[in-house]
């Protein structure tokens, strides 16, 4: 997948919420979305834009297109380029519904970066993944 | 870009000192602006209680600098962090009581990093200020001596009283933590001072040319490299010229025959282990708002034989470098770079180190850049600060 500059977040609000306008609306301004067959996922940083080698979080709402429901999520982001992930282990906190904060997040470089959500159901698990660039 | 460009070629044609413009598209103009602008802004650290009040910088500096701190009494803070060689000691490897493992790295601009040391072992700077002072290799001094030397000496005793508001307590190693953090609110005072590319860095912001050209043309092609093909800012990025993360870069593991130093690998298990971390009890900050990386924080199979990226401000003046001290020159730092064998670089796959390949005059455009990273001299000089009346 081609890589999404996080600056641009402000525009690919209005992609995103065009093309999916039910799932992460309520995140406001800033938020991306990441989709598979099963599943979007939309996501929105605290703070926004993401910095280089600066923590921050996400907001997660995470969107069943059909069958079961998300019952977990678990959350990670690689360079695919230079395949290694971030130096840190992110913590995820179901917040109630289809919601969840994600905390403790830290892209050490600038470059291609690959968020990956990997949703949890009853039957098993699927993997949603968005790319980023980070300047 | 083009405006910039547009009016360096004006200024050249002026008669300016540069012979050829170079030109940065528009990702290195980028990168260039976000190594600045210099200084960053200060704000005291949150983990201590004392960071900024000039009672502590007052007590902090003198602790520094007093061999008392020691269990020969010989070494101090500043025999190893000597001021007039840029917070360094010019050797390969440190000396104290023996001869450690690592470099000396500098103590300038440390405020703003987020991990301690070439390991990273502490994520604060008191606790890391703690450190060397128990290391029996290095100042081999103890918490309780630490805490007797401070209620014994009447000009710690009133700067604590004045610092901390209250009399030197009873607890040995509350005395020690609030002497680290004094110690660190002194060194969170050592800032490194304007360079040239921060002046050009500034005037490529602000689109004047002829203030762009002032910087050398060798400093401006070195600059294009490290922005650009040698990818040199990926991991030396922002103001400070790092990442404030690790990185493994080919460089020996082996501290002697049979001895291995894991760097950053049993860094990350000293923290977690460490009761000074800022999970812990010592952290003045309530909301622990300062400790998600240590919250978050995960060794990793990579991690072994990594190493904190350094900040390169005034590195022409810290040689020698890498971890162990091992290059000597700048000019060999790059030319590391420049022919480093992939196959050493000890990692799980990563592909971002490859040898530069450079020319001979890439590498000295190169440490022509680096060199204009050095602040003009300016002496360090021991300071009359807002003192509390002790003497």
């Amino acid at each position: 997948m081609r890589p999404v500059p996080a600056m641009l977040c402000a525009a690919l609000v209005a992609l995103a919420g065009t093309a999916h306008a039910a799932c992460g609306d309520a995140l406001g301004a800033g938020t991306l979305v990441a989709a598979s067959p099963r599943f979007d996922v939309a996501f929105r940083p605290d703070p926004a834009p993401i910095a280089v080698s600066k923590h921050f979080a996400l907001d997660v709402v995470v969107c069943a297109k059909s069958g079961a429901a998300a019952t977990g999520l678990g959350v990670d982001a690689h360079m695919p380029a230079h395949r290694h992930g971030m130096n840190y282990r992110p913590s995820v906190a179901a917040r109630g519904g289809d919601r969840y904060r994600v905390e403790g997040l830290l892209l050490h470089m600038p470059g291609a970066w690959e968020f990956r959500f990997d949703v949890r159901t009853a039957q098993g698990s699927e993997r949603v993944s968005l790319g980023v660039e980070i300047p | 870009m083009r405006r910039a460009a547009l009016l360096l070629a004006a200024s050249l044609a002026a008669g300016a000192a540069i012979a050829q413009p170079i030109a940065f598209d528009a990702a290195e103009r980028a990168r260039i602006l976000s190594h600045g602008p210099w200084p960053m802004a200060w704000s005291p650290d949150p983990s201590n209680r004392v960071s900024g009040r000039p009672a502590a910088v007052a007590l902090g500096e003198r602790l520094f600098f007093d061999t008392r701190l020691s269990g020969n009494g010989l070494v101090s803070c500043a025999g190893c962090h000597r001021p007039k060689q840029h917070w360094s000691d010019g050797h390969a490897r440190a000396i104290g009581h023996a001869e450690a493992d690592r470099n000396t790295p500098t103590i300038a601009n440390l405020r703003h990093s987020r991990w301690f040391g070439w390991d990273g072992a502490a994520d604060n700077l008191w606790a890391q200020s703690l450190r060397p002072l128990l290391d029996p290799r290095e100042m081999s001094f103890s918490i309780a001596a630490l805490a007797r030397l401070v209620r014994s000496e009447p000009a710690f005793d009133c700067r604590y009283r004045a610092a901390f508001g209250r009399s030197v307590p009873a607890d040995d190693e509350q005395v020690a933590l609030d002497a680290a953090k004094a110690l660190a609110a002194f060194q969170e005072t050592i800032v490194t001072g304007r360079t040239s590319f921060d002046d050009f860095r500034d005037a490529l912001a602000r689109g004047d040319a002829t203030a762009m050209a002032r910087y050398p043309a060798a400093a401006q092609r070195g600059l294009k490299l490290f922005v650009g093909r040698a990818q040199c800012s990926v991991c030396h990025g922002g103001p400070l010229f790092t990442n404030g993360e690790f990185a493994e870069i080919g460089v020996g593991h082996f501290v002697r025959p049979g001895v291995v130093d894991p760097g950053r690998h049993d860094g990350i298990r000293k923290l977690k282990a460490s009761p000074y971390n800022l999970l812990g009890r010592w952290n003045d900050d309530r909301s622990r708002g300062t400790a998600t990386g240590t919250r978050h924080v995960a060794a990793e199979h990579r991690n072994f034989g990594e190493f904190k990226v350094p900040g390169l401000r005034n590195v022409a003046e810290t040689a020698p470098y890498m971890h162990d001290g091992s290059v000597a020159t700048l000019r060999e730092a790059v030319r590391h770079y420049s022919e480093l064998d992939p196959d050493r670089v000890h990692s799980d796959g990563g592909t971002l180190l490859k040898p530069l390949k450079l020319a001979d005059a890439e590498i000295d455009d190169l440490v022509a850049f680096l060199r204009t990273l050095t602040e003009p001299p300016a002496p360090f000089a021991r300071r009359e600060l807002t003192e509390p009346r002790c003497d």
